[in-house]
């Protein structure tokens, strides 16, 4: 019998691209909006109720969800961002219980909506591959869509139509001056941001459960994945997603899976104390 | 008038005397709150049921709640608010293990019955055993791991199954049932070809999967009862299509869930009571239908169902809801739940098990459309 080790690679390369995934909107808020927003794994979980009530009319498909959670999002997101995010950003504790406070109240929305109980939507059969590997379909949905979105936010934050966000992100006050309009570009960044996150949780929607709690996970881990690559560098974001998700399975299979979480965390402590800045910030802006 | 208004109110009272209180304390809130729901709705579907049959001595019963957000402190926090301000006459819970050794020590000081529907670990009726005097209030209605592990031998025996892996949450529960169950079906000749524990917070499913599907098992037992049970059986019906899979209880029991599982392999559900095990379960299934819109999972709901006619048919038989006069009348009775006829033993356990007379729980079998009873076939 062939090793199990190339499937267990390869889900690793999936689980790295769902990080990926929730991480692009996550690097989009922190770089350009400059805020911590706690609420962010709650547009994860509106984007999975979303393909999910879709599913219900037979529309079971998670890339038809994807755009219609976008939108809905992105409206929920501009509302949160014009109305809390931008009022309240200057006083840098208030936001991330604020925050937190939306996504609170969301998951308790949520529940009253749908129920606390699991539900689910069908996955799909996986797809096979060479040598028998086990190609599964969300897997294979996070990781094109995450390389997607964040190959998208590259180029736009590199091209003519990305130069506000960069100019917000380095000097707000000349962005003014310049004749911007800097609160409603933060705060359509923000509702931008939320769309993504929402895609995120319809793609990965069929992947295990929906629940009013399932954007906490996610939450956390992208918002290591943004603040340990830094936030300048949207590759970076994606190649430590990447690394993490297949180091995080290899250690579930070398070692045992309840050591996988507190290996990951522990390599993320390990990076943070050697380049606390970022890996790529210390690594390329020494000038 | 002072007089008028005195005896009218005084009057009302006789008519309508202050409900007898039970305090029903489950998770409402975080990750284990789908259970705690079906939990509290199956203990009002109950309160709901003994009301209509005239209450507990010309009085209604009412129950109040505790959330213990799936928390040791805050179970008993509210485990000590429903009996000091609710002036509860007796507690229904908890839910964890954690949460229910917590309630015990609460129960045991304040002299209150506290019935265990869900909560399995040996730690309570050890403690039992030893401090009978102290924890005499406590009594366990749903059955203990190695009742559990017994059934569970059963079914592998009348499956012909020789080696299994046993999967779970890394939580107390599933540790220790994973450690019982394998002395207990050692004798049979059945052993464990691969066990893990997935953490909670990021489980690793796809290793956890893959590595089940290598070494080869008759069957995976899936001991889980949140909403991690779902990803892994999805994750592993597509690493191995053909495994069968035993769910011990959870939510996997729901049909909801169900019906989104690939059934390209059999896929078993191990419940208290399901529809059809007998009339009195087919009657609560249909009423619980009827009032939540969804059948229950036979677990988190059956149980504390039970647990709350148990007390209520022990207050009947005792005359009284006074402590000492309910916990004698527990030791000595026996009564009739949804999953069968409840007795306890010396450390007040209810007596499941394979043998006769005892409650035994159900195996079903999911598929298209429904679940079908499997074992143990009455």
């Amino acid at each position: 019998m062939a090793s199990p080790l190339p499937q267990v690679l390869l889900d690793g390369l999936f689980a790295g691209g769902t990080y990926a995934l929730m991480a692009a909107g996550m690097a989009l808020i922190l770089g350009v909006v400059k805020v911590i927003n706690l609420s962010h794994g709650a547009f994860f979980t509106l984007g999975a109720y979303v393909a999910y009530a879709l599913a219900e009319r037979g529309i079971g498909n998670p890339i038809a969800a994807a755009p219609i959670a976008a939108v809905i999002a992105f409206a929920f997101g501009v509302f949160l961002g014009k109305s809390f995010v931008n009022p309240v950003r200057s006083h840098p504790f208030a936001l991330p219980v604020g925050t937190l406070a939306c996504a609170l109240l969301f998951e308790q929305a949520a529940q009253r909506i749908w129920g606390p109980h699991p539900l689910s939507i069908e996955a799909g059969a996986p797809w096979i591959g060479p040598g028998g590997l086990v190609l599964r379909r969300w897997g294979v949905v996070a990781f094109l869509s995450s390389a997607a979105l964040l190959g998208g936010l590259k180029w736009v934050l590199s091209a003519r139509p990305g130069l506000p966000l960069r100019l917000i992100a380095e000097d707000e006050e000349i962005a003014g001056s310049l004749g911007m309009d800097v609160e409603a570009i933060r705060y359509l960044t923000f509702g931008g941001a939320c769309a993504m996150a929402a895609a995120a949780g319809a793609l990965l929607s069929t992947s295990g459960a929906v629940t009013p709690t399932m954007g906490r996970a996610p939450l956390l881990l992208s918002l290591v994945v943004v603040i340990v690559a830094g936030m300048d560098s949207v590759a970076a974001i994606f190649l430590l997603s990447i690394g993490l998700g297949i180091f995080g399975n290899a250690c579930a299979w070398l070692l045992s899976p309840q050591w996988s979480y507190v290996s990951l965390l522990a390599a993320v402590c390990l990076l943070l104390s050697a380049r606390p800045a970022g890996i790529v910030a210390l690594a390329g802006r020494r000038d | 008038m002072f007089l008028s208004i005195f005896l009218a109110s005084h009057c009302v009272a006789a008519e309508h005397p202050a409900a007898l209180k039970i305090g029903v304390l489950a998770p409402l809130s975080g990750p284990y709150a789908a259970g705690g729901t079906s939990f509290v709705q199956a203990a009002t579907l109950a309160i709901e049921q003994a009301n209509a049959e005239g209450g507990v001595f010309g009085r209604r019963v009412a129950i109040v709640v505790g959330d213990t957000q799936g928390r040791v402190d805050v179970a008993k926090t509210e485990a000590l608010r429903l009996i000091s301000l609710e002036k509860v006459s007796a507690l229904v819970g908890a839910y964890l293990s954690e949460e229910t050794v917590g309630v015990m020590e609460v129960a045991a000081a304040q002299r209150t019955v506290l019935l265990v529907p869900v909560a399995a670990t040996a730690e309570i009726t050890d403690k039992i055993r030893r401090e009978y005097t102290r924890y005499r209030y406590v009594f366990r209605v749903g059955y203990s791991l190695p009742q559990w592990a017994e059934m569970i031998a059963a079914f592998l025996s009348d499956r012909k199954v020789r080696r299994y892996a046993f999967i779970g949450a890394g939580i107390r529960w599933n540790l220790e049932l994973g450690e019982t169950l394998e002395r207990i079906v050692a004798p049979r000749g059945i052993t464990q070809a691969y066990t893990a524990f997935y953490s909670p917070g990021n489980p690793a499913f796809d290793t956890v999967a893959v590595a089940a599907a290598a070494a080869s098992p008759d069957i995976v037992i899936l001991a889980d009862p949140g909403r991690n049970s779902v990803s892994f059986v999805k994750r592993l019906r597509e690493s191995a299509p053909k495994l069968p899979v035993l769910s011990v209880g959870g939510a996997l029991g729901d049909a909801r869930l169900a019906d989104s599982i690939p059934l390209s392999a059999p896929f078993y559900v191990q419940a208290a009571a399901w529809r059809g095990v007998s009339a009195a379960a087919t009657a609560y299934v249909e009423r619980y239908e009827h009032r939540y819109g969804a059948p229950p999972v036979g677990y988190s709901d059956t149980l504390p169902y039970d647990a709350v006619m148990v007390l209520i048919a022990a207050w009947r038989k005792a005359g009284s809801a006074a402590t000492e006069a309910v916990v004698p009348v527990l030791e000595r009775g026996a009564f009739p739940g949804v999953a069968g006829t409840y007795r306890f033993d010396g450390a007040h356990q209810a007596q499941w098990g394979t043998a006769p007379g005892t409650l035994q729980g159900t195996f079903v079998r999911w598929e298209r459309g429904g679940a079908r009873i499997v074992f143990p076939l009455r």
